[in-house]
């Protein structure tokens, strides 16, 4: 990674379906082991967003560098498959709907990335699997296979899997909002000691208090822009833009 | 009796052949022919739709046929028989297969295509680690009926002269004066189907580890 | 509907054939050459016509035409080989080179002579009413208002065809795909007499041991002869001059007595 200050760096990011611009001139910065909240309503782009970042999505017009490398420029950067592979192993990602590998035991679904992406050895890889699965306070369920948990174990299976191929930056796609509003608190809590270790984090959540106690800053998206960033207290105590507080009315 | 069994014996590996030879090569071909109908250019997909409609459109029988006569028309030469039977059941499974794997490929979720790339996996490794081990799962009952219809239609191959266990049969009927025969061909059907049945529910419980 | 499909795609073969072999016209005839170094004349037979072409209790493919056959590539210093083919593909067999010939007991007619050169005829056949012993039928008119049972697609299916006050007086007529099944449902009583050829009535009754016989009287006369690709003028020819060898010496006497406990065939002497 170069001495670039930025772990993330988005510069007027622009994003169409067809003809309907949905991201419209997105720029800011993650640093290095901040914690970033992104909210807004459903349709504001904020999912868009998170997703464009990581390769799901394509990106239009506009500057992405992560860590260093550039994943695309207003200069008609051609990347190979190859280079862009490498460009997201800077990113991990949890999914809402977790996207385990149902044939593969919860073991296997870490693993496998950890064999076959980072070329480790197969003991080796259990190793790591397995102590990621007992800092999720799953290592006595790695035979199990996701359709025999519960959604909140799932989710920190998809954390641990993530964490695996240790990215230097971690993406949150709303996590809880799958979950049973019981199950909410256990993955809370995973993100809190994960922002603990100082670890960089993106989440995209409808957890209004969560966000506010476990972010460096947040973004408030509407419409497809930025319409609001600061400290929590900055966004969510003092909003500038009326439609900040409009939204958080609602909470 | 004796003298019955073993021409009846030698047409049920004149079929057990056709049987295996067709799954052999229909199989990977099918899949060949799904992933082609996902091309990015209109004429291969346009191409394979085509050639699929007319597999699954025109009666077997007709297509055995073809491939064992027109030849000669065109090039001047001949397939031997039981290979021009071979090559015209591979190539009709093949269109059939396609469109189960077709059906089974489409029934994955998007969601694991992306925790594959969001992982860093070659859309290769996505493809056969995550994607075809469920879609085989998927498949298998729409597969077992398939390759039970198999068993049923290598009899078809007599049209073109090939020495399978119903000709066998029927032949021998004729001499005997006898049904006797076609009963014997029709227990060896329910015995090759019986098998294959067998198989595919075994199938079927080993991969009911995961919902 | 199948089976429409499957005769338009043969018919659609059999005028390629038509204007392949008319292209061909103009080459030189070089049938018999072909089988003389190839060293193999190929027969081609629905192997399970009695007593032409059928398969014994061994499996093994005799009959009339396979003895008339034997020796006559026996002579010509080939070997002869005896491929089954399915009988409603046998001018596709023929055309693609697939077989040297039709030989069992096929019925030389008007239609099929524009497509195939036929040898000179070396069997008469008639086709004839076969009924159970126990039945009153003595005669054509005593089947009136009757059912008859016959093969379909079939030689005697033509020859219903071309008998129509005979067809008029009957009740009904039942196809059958194979022989077989219309003779046992003569048995079963499902039908009062079955028409086929008298060939292979003979073989039946003897063979079988059941109790039918056959009634006076007979739709048409056919001739069997021997089936050729429209150019292969030679192989025919040689075909046909050791035929007639085989008559003037006796070797056909005695094979058609073997056969019929007479000496029927109708091969001229050289």
């Amino acid at each position: 990674m170069s001495d670039n200050k930025y772990i993330i760096e988005v510069n007027n990011l622009e994003k169409s379906y067809g003809d309907t611009l949905v991201l419209k001139d997105i720029s800011f910065s993650v640093s290095e082991g901040e914690v970033l909240s992104i909210i807004g309503s459903s349709g504001s782009g904020k999912s868009t967003l998170l997703r464009a970042i990581n390769q799901l999505e394509s990106i239009e017009g506009g500057e992405v560098i992560i860590c260093g490398d550039t994943l695309c420029n207003n200069n008609n950067l051609i990347l190979s498959n190859e280079e862009k592979r490498k460009i997201q192993l800077h990113n991990g990602l949890v999914f809402q709907d977790f996207n385990l590998f149902p044939h593969m035991s919860i073991l296997q679904n870490i693993t496998e990335a950890l064999i076959y992406v980072l070329k480790k050895d197969k003991k080796e890889a259990k190793e790591i699997a397995l102590s990621l699965l007992d800092k999720m306070g799953l290592k006595d369920r790695a035979a199990a296979y996701p359709s025999q948990l519960s959604g909140g174990q799932k989710q920190r299976v998809s954390i641990a899997r993530a964490l695996a191929l240790k990215p230097n930056v971690l993406w949150f796609d709303e996590p809880t909002s799958a979950l049973d509003p019981e199950l909410t608190g256990e993955i809370l809590k995973v993100i809190k000691d994960l922002a603990k270790e100082k670890m960089t984090m993106v989440v995209v959540t409808h957890e209004m208090a969560f966000a506010k106690e476990i972010s460096d800053r947040v973004i408030f998206m509407d419409d497809g822009i930025i319409a609001e960033e600061g400290t929590p207290e900055e966004v969510f105590d003092n909003p500038k833009n009326p439609r900040t507080k409009q939204f958080l009315q609602r909470f | 009796m004796t003298h019955l069994l073993i021409p009846m014996l030698e047409g049920t590996l004149v079929s057990v052949k056709i049987f295996f030879f067709t799954l052999l090569f229909a199989l990977p071909l099918g899949l060949l022919i799904a992933k082609a109908k996902q091309s990015r250019f209109w004429v291969v997909r346009k191409l394979i739709n085509t050639y699929i409609m007319i597999m699954r459109g025109t009666p077997l029988i007709l297509q055995l046929i073809f491939v064992y006569f027109a030849p000669y028309y065109i090039f001047s030469t001949s397939f031997d028989r039981l290979n021009a039977a071979i090559i015209a059941y591979v190539i009709n499974y093949g269109a059939y297969f396609a469109e189960i794997y077709r059906g089974g490929i489409q029934s994955i979720d998007k969601g694991q295509y992306e925790a594959g790339k969001v992982l860093g996996f070659t859309k290769a490794h996505t493809f056969f680690h995550v994607i075809f081990p469920q879609v085989i799962k998927e498949i298998i009952p729409a597969m077992g009926n398939e390759v039970i219809t198999l068993v049923k239609d290598t009899a078809l191959a007599q049209t073109i002269g090939v020495a399978e266990v119903f000709r066998v049969a029927k032949t021998a009927s004729a001499r005997e004066f006898s049904t006797t025969p076609l009963f014997i061909a029709g227990v060896f059907y329910f015995i090759m189907n019986a098998v294959v049945s067998k198989v595919f529910d075994r199938m079927e419980k080993k991969l009911s580890y995961y919902d | 509907m199948k089976k429409l499909l499957t005769i338009l795609v043969l018919a659609i073969f059999s005028v390629a054939t038509i204007a392949a072999s008319g292209a061909k016209e103009n080459q030189a005839d070089v049938s018999l050459e072909k089988v003389m170094n190839a060293g193999v004349f190929v027969l081609g037979l629905d192997d399970s016509f009695p007593p032409m072409g059928y398969r014994d209790k061994n499996n093994e493919i005799v009959g009339y035409d396979i003895d008339l056959a034997k020796e006559v590539t026996s002579r010509m210093g080939v070997e002869l080989v005896n491929q089954p083919i399915d009988w409603s593909s046998k001018e596709q067999e023929l055309a693609t080179s697939n077989i040297d010939c039709i030989w069992n007991g096929f019925t030389k007619t008007d239609e099929r002579a524009k497509v195939i050169l036929f040898s000179k005829p070396y069997l008469k056949n008639q086709q004839i009413l076969i009924v159970k012993n126990s039945s009153p039928f003595n005669s054509l008119e005593d089947l009136k208002g009757k059912s008859v049972g016959l093969q379909g697609g079939s030689s005697a299916s033509d020859a219903m065809d071309a008998s129509p006050e005979f067809k008029a007086s009957l009740k009904e007529i039942i196809e059958f795909s194979e022989n077989l099944t219309a003779l046992m449902d003569l048995e079963a009583g499902g039908v009062d007499a079955v028409l086929l050829d008298l060939f292979v009535a003979n073989d039946n009754i003897k063979r079988s041991g059941k109790d039918f016989r056959i009634i006076k009287g007979s739709l048409t006369e056919e001739e069997y002869a021997i089936g050729f690709r429209k150019n292969d003028v030679a192989l025919r020819d040689k075909v046909q001059s050791i035929l007639q060898d085989m008559a003037s010496d006796g070797t056909i006497a005695a094979i058609s007595t073997k056969w019929f406990d007479a000496d029927i065939s109708v091969v001229t002497e050289n």
